[in-house]
Order: C-alpha cells, then structure tokens, then sequence
C-alpha cells in the first residue's frame, strides 16, 4: 500500500453568517466577529481524509494567522487530521495574499524536513472572507509544484500521477498531473463528515503547536497588493416574475436573462 | 451558592457536532417521521455514529461517561430540530434508563448489553406501565419466579415507547427495563427490575396509532413465560420499585428540558411568523394582546429551562454522593411540572397567533403540542409530580 504526506490548509475567516460591520473610517470592525474555520476548507479537509482512507498515509493541518483562538482547529482535528501546526504572526493583516501563501509554502518546506516529501497539499477553492481563490496556484508557485484549482473530486492515484475531476466554465474537465500537485477543493464533490462526540472530546485534549514565521527563515518582498478600502455591497431581490404559458418557454427566457446579466453556469 | 450559567466549551463543542448533524440531517424530515410513523434508519445510524446513544454511559463499556447536563446538551440540539419530540423520545429514554440499567447491572449485563447501547445497536426502554396500572404502581399484575439461574416473567405493559425500534430496527434489538413481582406479598418491596429483551420468545405485542410523537412506537407487550437469565435482573430482588423511582427522576429531567427547550423553538417559530403575517394593517406580532402572550411565556419557558438544568444539575451532583435523593427527586418533579405545564398554554397560545394556518398536520408548534401532551402522564403524570413536591415540602405525615 503506498502512504502519501499531505498537507490541508484551513484559514480562519469571520464567520460568514455574521460578517463584520464597516467602521466609519470604511476599516472592518473585527472586535466582535468570531471567528471560524473558513467553511470549504473542511471540503478539503474530507478530501484528505478520503485519500488518507484509500491509500494510507499522514494528514497535516496547517494554518497561519494573528488570533489565539486556537480551539476552532480542534473540529478539524476531530474529523480525522493527524497533526495540526499554528503560524502566528502578529502582522497577518498587513500581509497580501501573495505573502501568506509564501509563508504557507516555507512551512511546507519545513514540515517536509521532519515528515519527508509531501505529496499532496490540498486548500478549499477560496476563502468565504477575501474570495481570491489563488493560493493553490500561487503555493504551486512557490514550491515549483504544478496546481489545479476547482477540483471536484479526486478520482485516482496511479504510478505517480493523481487523477482529479476539475470544475470548469461550462462542465468538468479530467485532469492528471504528476506529484507532488496543490490542489484546491470546491464544495461539489464531496461531503465533509461530522466528527463523532468522542473524536470531538479526544480533540480537545490534542496539542496544537503554534509556529512563528520567524522560524520560517523568511525574505520577505514587498506587498504586492494593497487593500484601498472596504466597501459594503448592497444585494437586492429583483423580484421578477415569468408570466407564459408554456413552462419551457418561461425556463429558457429565465436563462437567457441569467446569461445576459453575466451568471455563467454549469450545464 | 455559587452558580455558573456557563456550559464548558467541550460542551458547546459538542453542541455544534449535533447542531449540525440536526441541521442537515434531521430537521429537514420530520413530517417524515409523523407520516411514516417511524425514524428513518440512516437517523438512527447517524446519531449511532455520533456516539448520541453512549453519552452517559461508562467509558469502561464503550460509552463516552458524560454527566447529566452534557447530555442535556444535546438533548436541546435534538429537539430544536425535531418538535415531533419523536428522537427526543428516543434519546431521552434511553439516556436516562441506560444509564439506571448500567449503574444496577451486573458486570455481565454491562459486558453484553450496555457496550451495545453504547454504540446504538440497542435500544433500552422501560416497561412499568400495566392495562390496570400506571400512576398506581404497586397495582401491576406482572410477576417473575425463579427457576434455576433463569427467572420467567408473565404479564402485561401497556403504553410503552420504542417496541417497535427494540424489536425491528436497532441491529442487535433492545429491551425495556420491566417491573414485575417477585413476592407480591410485600407490595414496593415485592418488586424486581428486569432487562426483558423485545426478541424474546414469549413476547407478542401490539403498537398503538398514537396522537403526537409518531416517529417513535407506543404500545403493549404480553410476557407468556418469558425465560430471562439472572443476569438480566437489574439490581437485587425487592428493589426494583425503588430503582424504578431513581430512573424516573432522570427521564423527569430530560422532559422538562425537552419541554421548555421545545417551547422556546415554538415560540421562535410564530414569533417569525406573527412578523411577517398582517391583520388590520399591520403585523400580528405590533398587536400588544399578543406581544404580552409572547413575552409571558417566553419568560415561562427560560425558568422552566433553568429549573431544568437545575434538575440535571442535581443529577450530577448525586452521582458524585453529593445530595440526597429525596431532593433530587423534589428538584426533577418541579422542574416536570413547571415544564410540562407552561409549554401546554405557551404552544396553545403561539397556534393562536398563527391562525388556521397552525392547524395543520405540518405545523411545527401544532407538533410540538400533541408531542408535549403526552407528558401530562409520560414518566409520571403531573398529579403524581405535584404528591412528591406536597410529600417533600409538607413532610410524609401528610400524604395518605
């Protein structure tokens, strides 16, 4: 049986069902949000754990950020993850997104020390909070690793290569790369698992080690993005109503306005 | 006395696991459960799964070892999703009887059957309940003799949860911890508790069409020689009457929590209703008659909740020998009482504001009611709740 080494990253975002107010300076009110594990990375997370299932080997949770909260961790521990690693740095918010996934990417190199060659590092498509749906590629990027962004689902490893099932504009698109390979996991093809109340307990007892980037040995560049300011998006109901007779001409009529108003979709 | 509101955050961790569980899972198929008259089986495999059915059980037969008020927990996850009341029914009992089963069992007992409830391949009940006796104990008819290591039971229950699921649908099937005589010359003194396995030979049974609650059977089951190994009797001879009292002062717990847990999702219900809906220009919910109803029995139903923890609280306390049990049970029957009581006026009420609308077979407050009327008699009718409190407030000289 092979073992693979593989590494899920899990951000923590706000909790998308209370996102934070804007401050009057346009600045995000982050006092009293709470904080949670961005919810398609558990996507991810059941993604590892399938592989882990089919093909033996080590999971590894990684995550980088400035809060103490470490307690919202332990619900990924308790679905299945081996091990778990903190980065903390104070500065997180100052850092771009081209910032994190270098630091994400030097503790890969580090975990690698200790754990020997990663196979595969999976992440959620993007984060609820930023919604960049970059770090796969830019982790690639930086390990000189190739990616594949929007998988759906894994489908096979075989001699080396990893077969996946990859979401694109207008259907799925069957991919296969060689390995080590980021892939980024969408909420489509799988189902994360709820940890049972035991996992859940045991979790609680679990240590999680918090790293510093300054462990990490790292240059840091120049931010290359800069956040202007935040602005509050007002979403509307337009409400509209298909009035036909005949229903499939009402359905094609509602896709069409769909497609005019530039929503893509998947057939 | 100091007193902490707080759960600890391994609870409200564990709160999420069944909250989201619930959510997916089983909110979306409770009219299910009343039109099929019965759980689905991936619920209970689920919940198995989750480890829901070995909360209070021993770590050292596979159960998790939980105290009373964790498992209250999730008992208000399950209800919150379910106002059938039909898993909280099937969580409650067996929480509370599995729990009595393994604290009297004997080692084999434990070994044999409480490691399987633990996992949720069994499910225990109880069996008290006779044609011709229910608030009147001491007036059931079912008797044990022994012969050699076996005893064989006869007699009948009647009203009892869960034969059904202990018979058919858990995979290693279940049984009710059943009170019979075994010497019924000495009357509570006579009575031995027994685990009696629905699989039994000698069972045969019948399954009402109940009026609330349908997901989780009600019926009678007949005992015609029902051989039982020794084993099987939970705790001595002649104590099970007494046994039986401390098990209902667990399942009174749980009910009030289910009650006022269930009562305070109502309400939320119509209150999100009653702001939507309009009469005379305006919404329901700005009419003052109707505010003042909500308010009265919202504030009802957070002290029943409260007295219910209370209760839960006291059942901890007396795991660790720390209280005694005439007031556990005085705390278990108030917290009953008061919970059963206010939720009965608050869901009337709350069907009230929502109109003709509430009077459906969908209705999650019209649910909740017929489910909480079973309570008027479900582990002691409210008569016999307001003899224990009269009993342990005015002394036992003035009770007949």
């Amino acid at each position: 049986m092979m073992s693979l080494n593989i590494i899920v990253l899990v951000k923590s975002v706000p909790d998308p069902k209370t996102p934070p107010t804007l401050k009057v300076d346009g600045s995000l009110d982050l006092k009293n949000v709470k904080i949670v594990v961005n919810p398609i990375d558990k996507y991810a997370v059941e993604a590892a754990l399938q592989l882990k299932e089919r093909y033996g080997g080590k999971i590894i949770g990684l995550s980088l950020g400035d809060h103490d909260n470490i307690d919202i961790f332990r619900e990924i521990i308790a679905m299945g993850v081996d091990s778990f690693i903190y980065i903390k740095d104070p500065d997180y918010q100052r850092f771009d997104t081209l910032q994190k996934s270098y630091v994400l990417s030097r503790a890969i190199k580090k975990i690698e020390k200790d754990l020997g060659r990663v196979d595969i590092v999976l992440c959620g498509v993007e984060s609820s909070d930023t919604n960049m749906g970059v770090l796969a590629s830019q982790i690639g990027e930086w390990l000189e690793i190739p990616s594949i962004s929007y998988v759906d689902k894994i489908l096979e490893i075989k001699n080396g290569s990893i077969i996946v099932k990859k979401i694109i504009e207008d259907g799925f698109i069957t991919l296969r790369s060689r390995m080590p390979v980021v892939l980024s996991i969408a909420d489509t093809g799988y189902e994360p698992r709820i940890p049972s109340l035991r996992d859940t307990i045991m979790a609680r007892r679990r240590e999680i080690p918090i790293w510093k980037t300054s462990d990490l040995s790292l240059e840091f560049r120049e931010t290359v993005l800069k956040t202007v300011r935040f602005k509050q998006i007002e979403s509307k109901r337009l409400g509209k109503i298909f009035r036909d007779e005949d229903v499939d001409k009402m359905i094609d009529r509602f896709f069409e306005e769909l497609k005019r108003d530039g929503v893509s979709l998947l057939r | 006395m100091p007193w902490d509101f707080e759960f600890t955050k391994e609870q409200e961790d564990l709160r999420m696991v069944i909250r989201e569980f619930a959510e997916k899972h089983i909110a979306p198929r409770i009219i299910e459960f009343e039109e099929k008259r019965m759980i689905p089986n991936e619920i209970i495999e689920g919940l198995a799964k989750l480890d829901v059915f070995g909360v209070v059980l021993p770590e050292k037969y596979g159960g998790l070892g939980l105290d009373p008020i964790t498992a209250g927990v999730i008992l208000e996850e399950i209800v919150r999703a379910d106002l059938t009341f039909s898993l909280a029914v099937a969580y409650l009992v067996h929480t509370s009887w599995g729990y009595i089963a393994s604290k009297y069992g004997s080692e084999k007992f434990n070994e044999e059957i409480i490691t399987k409830a633990a996992k949720g391949r069994l499910w225990i009940g109880i069996a008290t309940t006779e044609p011709q006796a229910g608030s009147d104990v001491a007036g059931i008819k079912s008797e044990a003799r022994k012969e050699g290591s076996y005893y064989i039971l006869n007699g009948e229950k009647a009203y009892i949860s869960g034969i059904r699921e202990a018979r058919e649908q858990f995979p290693d099937g279940g049984g009710h911890l059943t009170l019979v005589y075994t010497d019924k010359t000495k009357k509570h003194r006579g009575m031995t508790f027994f685990y009696v396995p629905m699989r039994s030979p000698g069972i045969t049974y019948r399954l009402e069409k109940e009026f609330g609650r349908k997901g989780w059977s009600f019926g009678s089951f007949a005992m015609e020689n029902v051989k039982i190994p020794e084993e099987y009797r939970i705790g001595e001879e002649g104590r099970g009457f007494y046994i039986a009292m401390e098990g209902f002062d667990h399942a009174r717990a749980y009910i009030a929590l289910a009650n006022a847990v269930g009562t305070k999702r109502a309400l939320e219900i119509a209150a999100e209703y009653i702001k939507q809906r309009t009469a005379f220009g305006q919404p329901i919910a700005k009419f003052e008659g109707v505010q003042f109803q909500l308010a009265q029995h919202w504030a009802e139903a957070e002290a029943a909740y409260n007295l219910a923890y209370k209760a839960l609280w006291a059942l901890k306390k007396e795991m660790e020998g720390k209280i005694n049990r005439f007031e556990v049970t005085k705390i278990c029957a108030t917290a009953k009482y008061f919970a059963v009581t206010t939720a009965k006026k608050a869901l009337d009420d709350a069907m009230r504001w929502m109109g003709a609308y509430a009077y459906t077979e969908e209705n999650p407050v019209a649910l909740a009611l017929k489910a909480v009327k079973s309570y008027d008699w479900a582990e002691g009718a409210l008569e016999i709740m307001l003899l224990i409190i009269a009993r342990e407030v005015l002394g036992r000289e003035f009770i007949r």
